[in-house]
């Protein structure tokens, strides 16, 4: 069987480079050179773990980004890292030559194999918004899922759902954790992720044969453990106060912090400002338009991509926070202004109507029939317990 | 236990001409908290709408920096002077329990609570005479403001911990805040949201305030600032 | 059903049906039937597009200068294309001109998908369907070497290259885990290439597959990553900034130099590598000229590329605009997308509810409403399908016609209107081709025409990248270094109602956005896809699509293989998520 390493010798690299290899695919997965013999050894000698890689309701912008691959390239990925023995965009078998496949890989690598899913099922129309072999989608991931080992959440539409779960959702677009939940899911969201954090999740978890290390929403920490505004180049200007305030503008061109257009950086959790995207040649900011947050939860249904201060949806309102907390507090201003002229008009009245000014002092113009009492007594104190009525 | 008789409509206020209702340091954190308050809206609309651009090289200026800052510290005060408060709950005197106990079960504190509300609404000539807070106030001090408090405090140093990064004591106490919003914009989203619910009640709290002061036979203003309520007839 | 005729097509659903489901190597979900007579030849063809995600509802309400985004989102694949068609239609609703540099710099993102997206369809996802990756084991890497040099200069044509390919392939094979091609139909008699011509196409399958990576670096740098690059209503948001201070921060010399060099790789790529391979493998096939399906009676192409910005007038547009009906080639029609009459869906055959008594709306009336029903006559149930039944609904692609026709659209489409109207760019290259393999005129129309002409496109675009590329810089020196128009940016500054339509010329075809915007938000959008022309169900008349036409009268070698049906639904490089969005 073809290991890497073998691939690695035959292009004519040595021994010495392969360990070198290793080594600074140790350092680039951030965990330090006493790893690489691991690595090496793992490359040197394990056959190749099937990857069943399924698409859902998708645009295969994540096959796409995952060809993109620079380290490892995309063709030793397939041809020598991991079996890719089903995947709809790249597979020459088609109809039933293509489903015999993961009815032979399903059963003959049951509970070894990795379940790659691009997209997520629909669930309205009884899955019908998603067919594959005639059914609905939903059957096939779950019956793949059902004997995998580790199951990874390609892109923003398997992780949370993307635009076909924008709103209204009309198919019902699901991510694939609502669905399958028994098996660990190891979600590398982004619309697309970056070529190499996703061909880095699958080498770490073929090399370490355990599933990297998950954040609070299942996202591997190595890479989605900061924000891109925690290590973006624009950030001096951020401190400094300096944004872009229109587009092509003097601080368009001088680079300056997009967040005044926009940008979703602060809040958005991705390695693009530092792995930075297609081998490091840029990322969405450094090339000018502000991060519109594509790894996030929903980022569709957050209003403009080109403003800040951002849409909210909660107990059927919709607007942003300035339009409805606004809105609140001028409501509350007018009913204070009205409030405060009904009460000088009441007092205005009560002075004349119950012999006492203002302060409660005696005015000697008392009209009350009831006589002497103080209103306040009247009112508070109830006359069998002395207490408030 | 707190004894809703003792605090409310309480004999005291019918019977003597002042009360010495919020010690010092319910006093001293009043004022650091409107304080911190003033500055967290301030800084807040400006770290949403952040002020034109400066020129100049970057590392000549840290404006924005410095209003962040300026948030953050405020922002550590208030949650410093909240934890205090709350200690002083326990400490103080029965009338410092008011802002965190409201007596919901009590038939009599929603019977004074109606007769406030008709006193707000005109139907009613006079309010009843408290030491504390009357029981339409105490409900807002509780439910709206202190819920408010610790929402902007929770979502605060949520927001907070992002920046001081996995393990800070930030997002270990409060990191678990995001997915519990949804992500960290709907974290941005629901802060704003508070904000307008501070200021909103600052509005209603100043006006209350004063026109309590004036009506309602008893001071108010001078108590934050003496600790006595004192009774004008 | 019984038998009918549409088209030139004599449609016969009574032999041996046969159902390909999952397609694959294409782009998203589709489902073809097809019946074959005794001869094992295709009589009836059904093509079902089996995924629908509603992108045309979500759009509704929604700030049109966010539309970009949702619209790239239709499709990875053509990532960018969308994009643009969207912002061109916002634009053309609310009236804002681009700079000179947006416009260039715009085309070199749509000349750089052209370029991108036909070479990875021709290696990665058709290639297989005329190389028989198996047979490569036998060649001999010496005539293989011999064979490379003799059809072109590139470098990397070595014995000892081929060499070390075969035995990695081989190894790879004796592994026993075929990965992508487990289950192909190596040994098919319908592949034709000689062991070292397979040879040298896996090769160039692998060394394609190194290269494409390099090409969207384009994407990434006035774009900031590519799939799904970011735009901007108005221009682009990449500024530009070559003499001054903070010139890191935006698209100065060295950002211009790299694009210059990417190109450069680019045709000599194309050049040296697909084009050498494509005539080669062509040659191979070319008597296999089946597929040719409607292309030789309706064509149809928006036409792009426009030369100066804000005019899109045929005449500046560098890709050729206009309609062929019936296959009169000396006639091409005016296209005009705000046309009423011109451009039409309708969803009698497609999960799609209109109101009553409406047959077809122009897309600026469209209505997007989902029914999914199956015929009385289809086989299995609701949610296993067995057999479609096209008498009824039977797919979540709309079904549009120019002034009634079914029309195929793409590469194919614009090189027979280019030739058609006698552009020397496009008839030069034909002619030349034509030639080469020496086959006449009507080899074009065919699965190989389809296939060659998506070719000598990517040539085209490769080199028109070249062109604009120094034409912005040429911009940039005569000291404009304007990137965006934002007069109009602010909603405040745009009518009550406004509507727009923007199209492109996208890799598989023309490609429209019609958008409505009411209040400064969206109040209807629709899209009408090239995937949607080519794979169209049936229309009220009963007229078949481009899928359906290509794949009639078609033999099979063998049956319960569809390599056949494949390699002709390839030659349209398919996209589904496209097609139903
Ligand atoms: C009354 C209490 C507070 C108010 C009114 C307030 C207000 C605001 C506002 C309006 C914003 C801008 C939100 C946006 O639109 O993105 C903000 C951001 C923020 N606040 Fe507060 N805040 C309060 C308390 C706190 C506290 C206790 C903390 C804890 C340290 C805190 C930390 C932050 C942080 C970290 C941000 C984000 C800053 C950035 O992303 O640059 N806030 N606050
Ligand atoms: C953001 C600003 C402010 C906040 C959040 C705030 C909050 C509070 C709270 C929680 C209490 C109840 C104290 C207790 O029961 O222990 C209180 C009482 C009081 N506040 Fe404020 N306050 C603010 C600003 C002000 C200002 C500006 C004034 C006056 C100019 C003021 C005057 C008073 C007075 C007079 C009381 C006592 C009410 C009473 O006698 O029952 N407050 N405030
Ligand atoms: N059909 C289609 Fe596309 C293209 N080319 C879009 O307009 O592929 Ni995804
Ligand atoms: S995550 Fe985004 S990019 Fe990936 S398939 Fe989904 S829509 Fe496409
Ligand atoms: S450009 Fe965006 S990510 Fe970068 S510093 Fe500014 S706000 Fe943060
Ligand atoms: S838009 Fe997406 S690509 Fe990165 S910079 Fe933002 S997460
Ligand atoms: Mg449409």
């Amino acid at each position: 069987m073809e290991t890497f390493y073998d691939v690695l010798r035959r292009q004519g690299i040595t021994r010495r480079s392969f360990v070198k290899f290793c080594s600074l695919t140790a350092t680039s997965l951030g965990l330090g050179s006493a790893f690489a013999p691991r690595i090496a050894h793992a490359l040197e000698t394990k056959p190749r773990t099937p990857v069943l890689w399924l698409h859902g309701l998708e645009c295969t912008c994540c096959s796409e980004s995952f060809i993109r691959s620079a380290h490892p390239l995309a063709k030793d990925v397939v041809l020598s890292m991991l079996s890719l023995d089903y995947d709809d965009t790249l597979m020459a078998a088609a109809g039933h030559q293509a489903h015999a496949i993961l009815e032979e890989i399903t059963a003959k690598h049951k509970g070894e194999y990795i379940l790659a899913v691009e997209g997520n099922p629909p669930l309205a129309e009884d899955g019908m918004f998603c067919i594959s072999g005639g059914k609905p989608f939903i059957d096939k991931l779950k019956w793949v899922a059902k004997d995998a080992k580790a199951v990874i959440a390609w892109g923003s539409c398997a992780s949370w759902g993307c635009v076909q779960a924008a709103k209204p959702n009309p198919t019902q677009a699901t991510p694939i954790h609502k669905v399958i939940t028994d098996k660990p899911i190891v979600k590398v969201p982004g619309c697309p992720p970056i070529a190499e954090v996703m061909t880095a999740v699958v080498t770490y978890m073929l090399t370490f044969d355990r599933i990297p290390e998950l954040d609070r929403q299942g996202r591997p920490k190595m890479f989605y453990g900061q924000r891109i505004h925690d290590k973006c180049y624009r950030r001096p200007h951020f401190d400094a106060g300096q944004f872009v305030e229109a587009w092509d503008d003097e601080g368009a061109r001088k680079g300056y912090c997009l967040y005044k257009v926009g940008c979703k950086g602060p809040t958005s959790y991705s390695p693009c400002s530092t792995m930075r995207w297609n081998e490091g040649v840029s990322f969405p900011i450094a090339s000018g338009h502000g991060c519109i947050g594509c790894s996030e939860d929903g980022f569709w249904d957050k209003g403009s991509f080109y403003d800040r201060v951002t849409q909210i949806n909660a107990f059927g309102v919709e607007g942003n926070a300035d339009r409805i907390g606004g809105a609140v507090a001028a409501v509350t201003g007018t009913a204070i202004a009205a409030h405060a002229g009904l009460t000088a008009l009441k007092r205005a009245r009560l002075d004349h109507g119950t012999g006492f000014d203002r302060n409660g002092e005696e005015t000697g113009q008392r009209r009350d029939p009831q006589g002497g009492r103080r209103p306040a007594e009247t009112a508070a104190v109830d006359q069998n317990t002395g207490r408030g009525a | 236990m707190l004894q809703y008789n003792e605090l409310s409509a309480d004999p005291n206020a019918q019977t003597l001409k002042s009360i010495y209702v919020y010690e010092a340091p319910v006093r001293l954190w009043h004022w650091v908290q409107a304080v911190a308050m003033v500055v967290l809206v301030a800084t807040g609309f400006l770290i949403s709408y952040p002020p034109p651009s400066v020129g100049g090289e970057a590392s000549d200026s840290f404006l924005f920096g410095y209003i962040r800052f300026a948030h953050f510290t405020a922002g550590y005060v208030l949650a410093i002077v909240t934890v205090l408060r709350i200690y002083w709950a326990f400490v103080g005197n029965d009338y410092a329990k008011q802002l965190f106990v409201v007596p919901l079960w009590s038939r009599q504190y929603w019977r004074e609570m109606w007769h406030e509300i008709r006193w707000y609404s005109f139907a009613a000539d006079k309010p009843l005479k408290y030491g504390g807070h009357n029981p339409l106030a105490q409900f807002f001090m509780c439910f709206v403001l202190m819920v408010t408090t610790f929402f902007m405090i929770a979502t605060g140093f949520a927001l907070y911990g992002e920046g001081t990064g996995e393990g800070s004591w930030a997002n270990v106490a409060f990191g678990w805040v995001i997915p519990l919003l949804g992500d960290s914009q709907a974290v941005h989203t629901w802060h704003h949201l508070g904000t307008w619910v501070v200021i909103t009640f600052t509005m209603i709290h100043l006006y209350a305030a004063i026109r309590e002061d004036i009506t309602s036979r008893q001071s108010i203003m001078s108590t934050m600032v003496s600790g006595y309520r004192t009774f004008k007839d | 059903m019984s038998a009918y005729e549409t088209q030139g097509f004599r449609l016969d659903d009574s032999g041996k049906r046969v159902v390909v489901d999952p397609v694959t190597r294409i782009e998203g979900h589709l489902r073809v039937e097809v019946n074959l007579d005794g001869q094992n030849v295709i009589r009836n063809a059904v093509s079902t597009g089996t995924m629908w995600r509603g992108l045309e509802v979500i759009l509704k309400g929604r700030d049109p200068r966010d539309a970009w985004a949702f619209t790239e989102r239709i499709c990875g694949v053509c990532t960018g294309t969308h994009a643009l068609t969207s912002v061109r239609a916002v634009e053309d609703a609310l009236g804002i001109d681009i700079p000179e540099n947006a416009n260039s710099i715009r085309n070199i993102m749509q000349l750089t998908l052209q370029v991108h997206d036909h070479l990875v369809h021709f290696y990665h996802l058709h290639a297989l369907d005329w190389v028989d990756v198996v047979s490569a084991l036998k060649a001999d890497p010496k005539a293989t070497s011999e064979f490379a040099q003799s059809i072109s200069p590139w470098a990397m044509s070595s014995p000892g290259y081929f060499r070390d390919i075969q035995n990695r392939l081989k190894k790879f094979v004796a592994s026993g885990q075929l990965g992508p091609f487990m289950n192909g139909y190596w040994g098919n008699p319908a592949y034709r290439l000689p062991p070292d011509a397979n040879l040298m196409a896996v090769a160039h399958y692998l060394q394609a597959l190194d290269f494409q990576k390099e090409i969207v670096k384009i994407h990434t740098i006035y774009g900031g990553k590519n799939p799904h690059p970011n735009w901007l209503v108005g221009g682009m948001p990449c500024a530009i900034n070559v003499h001054d201070t903070g010139a890191g921060g935006a698209i100065n010399m060295e950002r211009l130099n790299l694009v210059s060099s990417i190109i450069d790789q680019t045709i000599e790529f194309i050049d040296q590598v697909y084009v050498p391979d494509l005539i080669a493998i062509a040659s191979f096939y070319k008597d296999w000229l089946h597929g040719g399906g409607i292309s030789s009676q309706s064509v149809l192409s928006y036409g792009d590329i426009p030369e100066r910005a804000n005019d899109f007038s045929a005449k500046n547009l560098l890709m050729p605009r206009g309609a062929i009906v019936g296959g009169d080639l000396s006639k091409i029609h005016e296209v005009d997308l705000r046309d009423p009459e011109q451009i039409q869906e309708s969803v009698d055959h497609s999960w799609y509810q209109y109101p009553d008594g409406v047959k077809a709306l122009h897309p600026w009336e469209g209505v997007t409403q989902a029914k999914f029903e199956l015929g009385p006559k289809s086989k299995g149930t609701r949610t296993n399908i067995e057999q479609i039944d096209e008498g009824a609904k039977y797919s979540w692609i709309k079904a549009p016609r120019w002034r009634g026709h079914a029309v195929e659209v793409g590469p194919l489409a614009r090189y027979v209107i280019g030739y058609a109207q006698g552009n020397p760019e496009f008839k030069e290259p034909t002619e030349k081709l034509l030639r080469t393999l020496d086959v006449p005129v009507p080899a074009l129309f065919s699965t190989l025409g389809r296939t060659a002409a998506r070719g000598l496109e990517c040539s085209w675009a490769a080199h028109k990248l070249r062109y604009f590329q120094d034409k912005l810089l040429a911009n940039i020196k005569a000291g404009d270094q304007s990137t965006a128009n934002t007069a109009k940016w602010e909603p405040s500054s745009w009518p009550k109602v406004a509507k727009g339509v923007g199209f492109t010329e996208a890799p598989r075809g023309a490609l429209g956005h019609w958008i409505v915007i009411k209040d400064g938000r969206i109040d209807n959008y629709q899209a009408v896809v090239p995937t949607t022309w080519n794979g169209s169900p049936r229309d009220s008349k009963g007229q078949i699509g481009a899928f359906e036409a290509a794949l009639m009268n078609t033999p099979v070698a063998v049956a319960d293989q569809p390599l056949e049906i494949l390699r002709t639904l390839h030659s349209f490089d398919p996209c589904l998520a496209c097609s139903t969005h």
